[in-house]
């Protein structure tokens, strides 16, 4: 089999879509303003664009996204660190949060939105709950996986109680930490983009209302190709992180 | 079984411990939740409590409200789910086997697999129109990738000398999925059903609170919007059993498959 057989076939049948959708699209023989067609949606990007009104809301959504989310590490690592050492706590939570992880959380967005209001500060909180459950669980699963034996080794040169963490259990426990804030970022996009559909003030979900309610196929396809390329580059730089922890990790042992 | 379970230093068996805490952990909530209304410290109406709750559920319960919800829900779900299932696995074996399939979809399954698909859901209601259709639709759309992409994952894993011994015995093509890529393939089906089902259900709560005129989600965003929030935690707290619910039955499935096939 030819190498490059794979990027053939898949450009050949990405190039087929394309032209069967600029034919179906252009001609009418489906309504473009229900399907839109590849230049107009292309030409719709250029002009978001140069208005600048792509850019504002992109930058709001951002934001709320980062206010959101780096909070959700920080207590959802933590969290789960404690969750896996002291065992009572655990045993008390463990309903609640196995509740709270597997819960579709979009559904949280209309009492949200009722306690925190229409304003980013709501987005803020649907980001934070929507990634923390599956950073904290991930954590304790990954904290509660090291080997004991390690743990002793550890303390038994000496460390105290802060130390046997940083050293040892936080490296330990990367790889699952790592692959709940993947998981987490996952939900805090939809999450996100869901509470901004539902009400905002600005943002690209607040954008895609509007333009759905005006019926403009062409805006909807590049916000959703946006925000498809934002989460795809977020996994990507997450993935080289997590690469270099990787090696990082190795070359501790 | 004739181990003993693993006891604790008071006595207890270690699971009835845990049972036990967790049950605890559930009553303290509740608790703390009802004293910090019933004391003023949290604004009740915007709170609301746990006996406003169960007191707006009796009033949803006796006016059949709440059946009529949780019955367009549950049918929606498990059409969306069964549509993706039997697409997905029909999709996950047609890639897993035949390259040329495989090379000619990746790239679109790749891209609805890293999109949000919520975002999606205007261009459905543009086709579709409001109601059962579009939440119908979103389901699918937002179950069907993860369940092909683990079926297809599956099939490439199944050993190939398990398939050339069924063409050696004179197995035709269908003998071939039916007898061997299937039942090889099987955890990895299913724990995709798993991720599916999980999936199927944010379809079912978003495409009912975005375009729906029914179901649970839709009768959450009309108490919110009236400022009930007593009523909105009746159709959220069965969106959060719901999905406890099925992810312990998929999760229970996966175990006794594992337990079957390693007693094989």
């Amino acid at each position: 089999m030819h190498p490059s057989r794979r990027l053939v076939v898949g450009t050949l049948s990405v190039a087929i879509f394309l032209a069967v959708w600029q034919f179906v699209g252009q001609r009418e023989i489906i309504r473009s303003d229900l399907i839109s067609y590849p230049t107009e949606v292309l030409a719709t990007f250029a002009r978001l664009i140069s208005t600048g009104e792509l850019g504002s809301n992109a930058a709001i959504t951002l934001q709320e996204f980062v206010e959101g989310f780096i909070p959700s590490i920080v207590f959802g690592v933590a969290f789960g660190v404690l969750l896996a050492l002291i065992r009572p706590l655990r045993e008390l939570l463990d309903p609640l949060l196995t509740a709270m992880y597997t819960a579709p959380v979009i559904a949280f967005i209309p009492i949200l939105v009722v306690w925190f209001g229409v304003g980013t500060y709501s987005k803020v909180v649907i980001v934070f709950i929507s990634a923390i459950f599956p950073i904290m669980i991930n954590t304790r699963v990954g904290v509660s996986e090291i080997a004991e034996p390690w743990l002793r080794a550890v303390r038994s040169f000496g460390a105290d109680q802060l130390q046997v963490v940083t050293k040892a259990i936080l490296p330990g426990s990367m790889p699952a930490i790592m692959a709940g804030i993947r998981l987490g970022l996952g939900r805090a996009i939809v999450g996100l983009i869901a509470g901004e559909m539902y009400v905002s003030l600005g943002g690209i979900g607040r954008m895609i209302q509007v333009y759905s309610s005006a019926a403009r196929s062409a805006e909807i396809i590049v916000l959703v190709v946006v925000i498809a390329v934002f989460g795809y580059v977020c996994v990507a730089l997450m993935r080289s992180l997590e690469n270099r922890l990787g090696t990082w990790q190795s070359d501790l042992e | 079984m004739t181990l003993a379970r693993p006891v604790t230093a008071l006595g207890f068996p270690a699971k009835a411990r845990a049972t036990l805490l967790g049950a605890l952990g559930i009553v303290l909530f509740l608790g703390l939740w009802e004293l910090a209304a019933q004391a003023g410290w949290l604004n009740p109406v915007v709170v609301s409590s746990p006996s406003r709750i169960a007191a707006a559920f009796a009033g949803q319960w006796q006016s059949g409200q709440f059946v009529a919800d949780l019955g367009v829900s549950l049918a929606e779900l498990a059409i969306g789910f069964g549509a993706s299932v039997v697409v997905g696995v029909a999709v996950g074996i047609a890639m897993g086997l035949n390259r040329t399939t495989e090379y000619a979809l990746d790239p679109f399954v790749w891209f609805l697999y890293s999109t949000p698909l919520v975002a999606l859901y205007p261009l459905i209601v543009v086709w579709l129109g409001f109601g059962f259709a579009t939440v119908l639709a979103i389901a699918f759309m937002l179950t069907v990738i993860p369940i092909a992409v683990n079926t297809f994952a599956g099939v490439r894993s199944v050993d190939p000398s398990l398939i050339r011994a069924v063409r050696v015995f004179g197995g035709s093509r269908t003998d071939v999925i039916l007898k061997a890529v299937l039942p090889a393939s099987l955890p990895m089906v299913l724990a995709g059903f798993r991720i599916g089902l999980s999936r199927a259900l944010i379809g079912v709560v978003l495409g009912e609170m975005f375009s729906s005129n029914a179901g649970l989600g839709f009768r959450m965003t009309v108490y919110a919007a009236h400022l009930k929030t007593a009523d909105v935690f009746v159709p959220l707290a069965a969106f959060v059993a719901i999905g406890l619910l099925t992810t312990q039955l998929a999760v229970a499935l996966e175990g006794r498959l594992q337990s079957w096939k390693t007693s094989r």
